[in-house]
């Protein structure tokens, strides 16, 4: 851990308010990035910033220093993020409309735009293999979704993953090789 | 190394998370196996097509949760740094502060406490359950008066009242009426918690209600939040339009304001026109400015009012 996080961290359990707001400002955009990679959707990113932060302001002081701030913030932030998943999976809703400020937009067209500067065949090819990679990660369970998700978007150690996780280093390996192999039996030919 | 414990290894080969021993033998393998090759071609292409489905934050975003937390932090959310106190905590605490400034009646209150405490004890060994009188015990105490007497002896009145624990789900109507009233309370905190709780109960008459009356007149942000997300399904609602018209117009939370403004114009309703041009004119926190800008924009409606 840094010592100036280190510092932030004894000050803000001191009740130095400004202190806090500079350990978020120091995490929270990763996150949100976390969360809005995940979750698609600008509001369910909002309500995990909001609950994670929150329980991080009214648990900061148990935390002991026995692991790094960052693992004890992503062990929050990840709990919260596979309870928002697994509720979406029972509900089996996730939309491929992502809601932006300036309204909802189809992933599929945003990726078809930017292709069709190219050529025709790249865009339906471009397209097929958007529709492939969501059905992919839809047929992820929460917890090796959120393994991909820490390893591959977020560029974390298995270690590290585990530890966020509650779980062994192997277990995530495990958890990663699984993700794959779904992903690219899903995705058959277009990889 | 065989070719079905390569296929194995070649994702955490491709992150980095082999030992290098490890990977040395795996990089060996793929220099003489066409299949295993093709395999790592494919773990790569993935990869690639991964990447290009990175979510981009909305710039406008982060600010909204900074400024949504720091509402719902300074509007009361618990503080860690003060570790929660007990009932007896809080007991010993309202009493001293009671008697603080009184030096000159030091003797008497000493008395006083001396007495007490032997009044505690009758109680306890009259059979009072310990539990009622034990400092971690569930009960909590209020002292209205106390009145010595020249014999020496004192009389203390105070209002006991005793925790009760219930539990259930939160579609139980008794569940739901204490969620109401706690939705009334003191504390912002659990305000906070209960609104949360009944949001998903919006089709109730009475918890519409309660999401109304915090949305307009709980002074935590937080609360106001919370509610205003309950009433997310409602936001068509002609009389919750009313009310979050009257609320975006007076609220002196901007992350109020903003989560406003998007419930309102989540429905088009071109009577809302006259209020979004009314708060741009008056806006003073940026965000919600242009947010409200856009809104008119994509209502073809102009910004200003003539």
């Amino acid at each position: 851990m840094s010592p100036q996080i280190d510092s932030l961290i004894r000050a803000a359990q001191r009740g130095d308010q400004d202190a806090f707001e500079q350990l978020v400002r120091a995490h929270d955009q990763s996150v949100l990035r976390l969360a809005m990679n995940l979750l698609r959707s600008p509001e369910d990113a909002r309500d995990v910033y909001q609950e994670a932060f929150l329980r991080v302001y009214r648990n900061l002081h148990s935390f002991r220093f026995d692991c790094s701030f960052h693992t004890w913030l992503y062990r929050i932030v990840t709990n919260i993020c596979l309870d928002q998943l697994r509720k979406r999976q029972v509900r089996k809703e996730e939309s491929a409309v992502v809601e932006t400020p300036g309204g909802p937009v189809d992933r599929m067209d945003v990726f078809e735009e930017e292709a069709a500067h190219a050529n025709p065949e790249r865009t339906v090819w471009n397209r097929e293999l958007q529709r492939r990679i969501e059905n992919a990660l839809h047929d992820l369970t929460p917890r090796e979704r959120m393994v991909f998700e820490l390893r591959h978007y977020q560029g974390l150690r298995l270690r590290n993953i585990g530890e966020m996780l509650g779980t062994t280093e192997e277990a995530a390996k495990n958890c990663l090789f699984r993700a794959t192999r779904k992903m690219r039996a899903v995705l058959g030919d277009c990889v | 190394m065989t070719c079905d414990s390569v296929t194995r290894l070649i994702p955490l080969y491709f992150y980095g998370e082999l030992m290098p021993e490890e990977e040395d033998r795996l990089a060996e393998h793929l220099h003489a196996c066409a299949g295993c090759t093709r395999e790592m071609e494919r773990q790569r292409a993935l990869a690639a097509a991964l990447d290009r489905r990175q979510a981009e934050v909305p710039p406008m975003l982060i600010e909204s949760c900074r400024a949504d937390l720091w509402a719902a932090i300074q509007g009361g959310a618990p503080h860690f740094f003060q570790p929660a106190k007990g009932p007896w905590a809080l007991f010993l605490e309202a009493l001293a502060a009671t008697l603080a400034g009184f030096h000159r009646y030091r003797t008497p209150v000493a008395a006083v406490a001396l007495v007490a405490v032997g009044f505690f004890a009758a109680r306890f060994s009259a059979g009072v359950p310990a539990s009622s009188l034990s400092p971690a015990g569930e009960v909590f105490s209020t002292v209205r008066s106390v009145e010595p007497d020249s014999s020496g002896r004192v009389q203390i009145a105070f209002d006991e009242t005793r925790r009760r624990v219930v539990s259930g789900p939160t579609g139980d109507r008794d569940i739901q009426r204490l969620l109401l009233a706690a939705a009334r309370e003191d504390n912002p905190a659990v305000r906070v918690e209960s609104v949360d709780l009944l949001k998903s109960r919006a089709d109730s008459g009475e918890v519409r209600d309660a999401l109304l009356n915090a949305v307009a007149h709980d002074s935590n942000a937080g609360v106001r939040l919370k509610a205003l997300d309950g009433l997310k399904p409602l936001a068509a609602d002609p009389q919750i339009r009313k009310t979050l018209a009257q609320v975006l117009l007076a609220d002196d939370n901007p992350a109020v304001r903003m989560q406003v403004v998007d419930l309102l114009v989540s429905h088009r309703d071109d009577s809302m026109v006259g209020v979004l041009q009314n708060l741009v004119q008056k806006e003073d926190n940026n965000y919600v400015r242009l947010k409200c800008e856009k809104a008119l924009k994509d209502m073809n409606a102009s910004i200003g009012t003539f």
